[in-house]
């Protein structure tokens, strides 16, 4: 999913080239995730109850509804898609191609930090994210420091300067539950 | 006189050194969220959810009303300075506002920006004061078919009228309402969607779609795109304006709250269409030498005139939320969110049940444009050294405050995972173009239309006539099919 795929010749209205604006292929497949979130909805319709009571409107009604919109959506997406591309389309900001490997970091922080929060305490987790996510966004951004040990150290020190603070106002002082890897509160 | 009487009740409130710290903070967050990129009012009032749980109705009210308001006058500071446009609500003043920056006259551009915004704030929030009562008596008389097509209003306008594409529109907003259908029906108590899951019965936390769909996407957006781009930052000089600018900006910020506030007032939401519309009246109204500033150096009048256009309209938008329950943004749909949690529904008997509250909040209004003028004249130049935080730290740590507000609103892990999921979602949405708004607000207020729906029908024992047969509901049904169409042939025009 990195570049635009190839146009079609018969393309004119998204030939320009090096835009952001993604590829027909891409567009073609949001309309048909959108179908397909049309049929889940449809599917997972078929089994709410429609005891409508007096009303003649039961529960599974809007569900209903909510399927056969989003079908119509998802089939006008296709076609717009396959008809030289989605009308009106804002050029989307940023770089042509994706930076997978800069998300990849990022994504490792947010899912780690979702797997390990009960575990390590919220401070430990959340520097793990920070720590991760701010080697992701280094490298997208293209920094020669990135991968040396003092920016490392740098971000670690950081990423608990934001995180402890954070833990002790909302657990202190606004009493929000958040989990610690010792109960005494403070860590 | 009971107006007055109630309002200054509502000062009397207010004005408690507690709630008045709560006032300033909130103002104070608001213009750092609005000044830094990537982080808007709805992700940071969505952020702080978590507190309702602790902090007592009126004072936390007041914070987020400082959040929401603050955040308008720190977001030009950056449209005028940054050469990159934020928000949609900045993006007229950005227009003229940054080439007034880039031919030295950053500082009158900022100066007229907070101006306009107070005084059209100040004029909307007496607006609101005057009139949410009235609306509220009004509205104590709609049943459930009224209510229902307003809610319907707003939905079409959130999602055909904002964003450029009516189907990219209705694919959001149907998702909103669809995720909204998530948990336990509210009528029947029938589970729908949840899987079996335990966790989903509830449904999903509107603070987990705000915050994955605003925080988590932006930060994953910006790792993926936009590493390389480079924001270049304007000269900023000093906050000043001339005898000749103000002789320039007065009338320009009167005629941009009178085009901003009937936009507020009405459950339609988007700044687009009257800063829009106010910069068109600008730019036709400029005479000789100041028309050919327009779209050269800047012309003072389109930043002023859309600034407060932008600013009474948002304080405006307060009266449908406030009086019918219907917010009409991101913000304001999220400020509903925490109504709920405190067990309150916004809505016409809120003036009566809730009278302290709202009377306070309307008071903190006009304290909190107060508050803001004197943080954004005397000391823009503190809030524009935010703008040096680099953008991987600003980022990453973005994600240890999702993390709060996700997690600490239920406890669970698993919200975690699903707010990444959201998060992914919301890159696809930002990169194809697909308007966020509308899930949200479809999210929030689908369960509530779906309720009136239901309830409506059954009065008309089945039949869905209803609709047709009470006159104001029809009413309602023509100013829907209007606003499909009027906003199109407005902007047509303001465009030629």
């Amino acid at each position: 999913m990195t570049d635009p795929s190839p146009l079609d010749s018969s393309d004119i209205s998204l030939s320009s080239e090096a835009s952001a604006v993604p590829g027909v292929r891409l567009q073609t497949a949001v309309g048909a995730g959108v179908l397909l979130v049309a049929a889940g909805l449809a599917f997972g319709a078929l089994s709410i109850p429609g005891d409508a009571g007096y009303g003649g409107v039961g529960p599974n009604f809007l569900p209903w509804v909510c399927a056969l919109v989003l079908a119509l959506c998802g089939g006008l997406l296709v076609w717009e898609a396959r008809s030289g591309g989605y009308r009106a389309m804002a050029e989307p900001s940023g770089g042509v191609q994706a930076d997978w490997s800069a998300a990849v970091w990022v994504s490792a922080g947010l899912l780690l930090n979702a797997a390990l929060i009960t575990t390590l305490g919220f401070i430990l987790s959340c520097t793990l994210c920070y720590v991760l996510a701010v080697q992701g966004l280094r490298r997208a951004a293209g920094q020669a420091q990135a991968r040396a040990p003092r920016t490392w150290a740098v971000d670690l020190f950081t990423g608990l300067c934001i995180s402890a603070p954070v833990f002790w106002i909302f657990t202190q002082f606004l009493a929000i539950n958040l989990p610690g890897l010792t109960g005494t509160g403070w860590l | 006189m009971e107006i007055l009487d109630a309002l200054m009740a509502g000062f009397a409130t207010a004005i408690t050194p507690g709630n008045l710290l709560w006032a300033l903070v909130g103002c104070a967050l608001g213009t750092a969220v609005g000044v830094l990129p990537g982080i808007g009012p709805a992700v940071a009032v969505a952020m702080l959810l978590p507190i309702t749980a602790k902090v007592e109705v009126t004072a936390s009210m007041i914070f987020f009303a400082g959040i929401y308001y603050g955040a308008m006058y720190g977001g030009s500071t950056t449209s005028i300075l940054l050469n990159t446009p934020g928000e949609t609500a900045s993006m007229v003043t950005a227009m003229e506002g940054n080439k007034m920056a880039k031919s030295g006259r950053a500082g009158a551009a900022l100066a007229t920006a907070a101006i306009g915004s107070f005084i059209a704030g100040t004029i909307a929030t007496v607006v609101v004061t005057l009139f949410a009562p009235t609306v509220a008596e009004f509205a104590v008389k709609l049943g459930p078919p009224e209510y229902f097509m307003l809610m319907v209003l707003a939905f079409t306008t959130v999602s055909a009228v904002l964003g450029q594409s009516r189907v990219r529109g209705m694919t959001a907003l149907f998702i909103g309402l669809a995720a909204g259908c998530i948990g336990m029906d509210q009528i029947s108590g029938a589970a729908r969607y949840t899987g079996g899951k335990m966790e989903l019965l509830d449904g999903i936390d509107i603070v987990l779609v705000a915050v994955g769909l605003f925080a988590v996407a932006e930060v994953l957006y910006a790792a993926l795109y936009e590493g390389r781009t480079k924001d270049t930052q304007n000269h900023m000089g000093r906050v000043h304006m001339t005898r000749l600018d103000w002789k320039r900006s007065i009338p320009a910020w009167l005629r941009g709250t009178a085009i901003g506030t009937p936009f507020g007032c009405i459950p339609a939401g988007g700044t687009e269409i009257p800063t829009f519309l106010s910069y068109a009246a600008e730019k036709k109204l400029a005479k000789g030498s100041n028309k050919d500033e327009f779209g050269r150096q800047g012309a003072i009048e389109g930043v002023a005139g859309p600034e407060a256009a932008n600013n009474a309209t948002v304080t405006a938008a307060l009266i449908p939320l406030l009086t019918l329950g219907i917010p009409t943004s991101n913000t304001t749909a999220v400020l509903l969110g925490a109504f709920q949690n405190y067990g309150i529904n916004p809505g016409p008997q809120l003036f009566t049940t809730s009278a302290t509250l709202v009377w306070a909040l309307i008071a903190s209004l006009y304290i909190g444009n107060l508050m803001l003028l004197v943080l954004n004249l005397p000391m823009v130049g503190l809030w524009v050294k935010l703008l040096k935080i680099p953008k991987p730290q600003l980022y990453a740590g973005i994600l240890i405050f999702a993390t709060v507000g996700a997690y600490g609103m239920r406890q669970s892990a698993f919200d975690l995972f699903l707010l990444y999921g959201i998060g992914l979602l919301g890159v696809l949405m930002r990169r194809f173009d697909f308007p966020t708004a509308p899930v949200v607000v479809g999210m929030i207020l689908g369960p509530l239309a779906e309720a009136q729906m239901r309830n409506a029908v059954s009065i008309g024992e089945g039949s869905w006539l209803i609709f047709l047969q009470r006159p104001m509901s029809l009413t309602l049904i023509i100013i829907v099919l209007a606003v499909l169409i009027v906003p199109r042939l407005l902007q047509r025009r303001a465009r030629t």
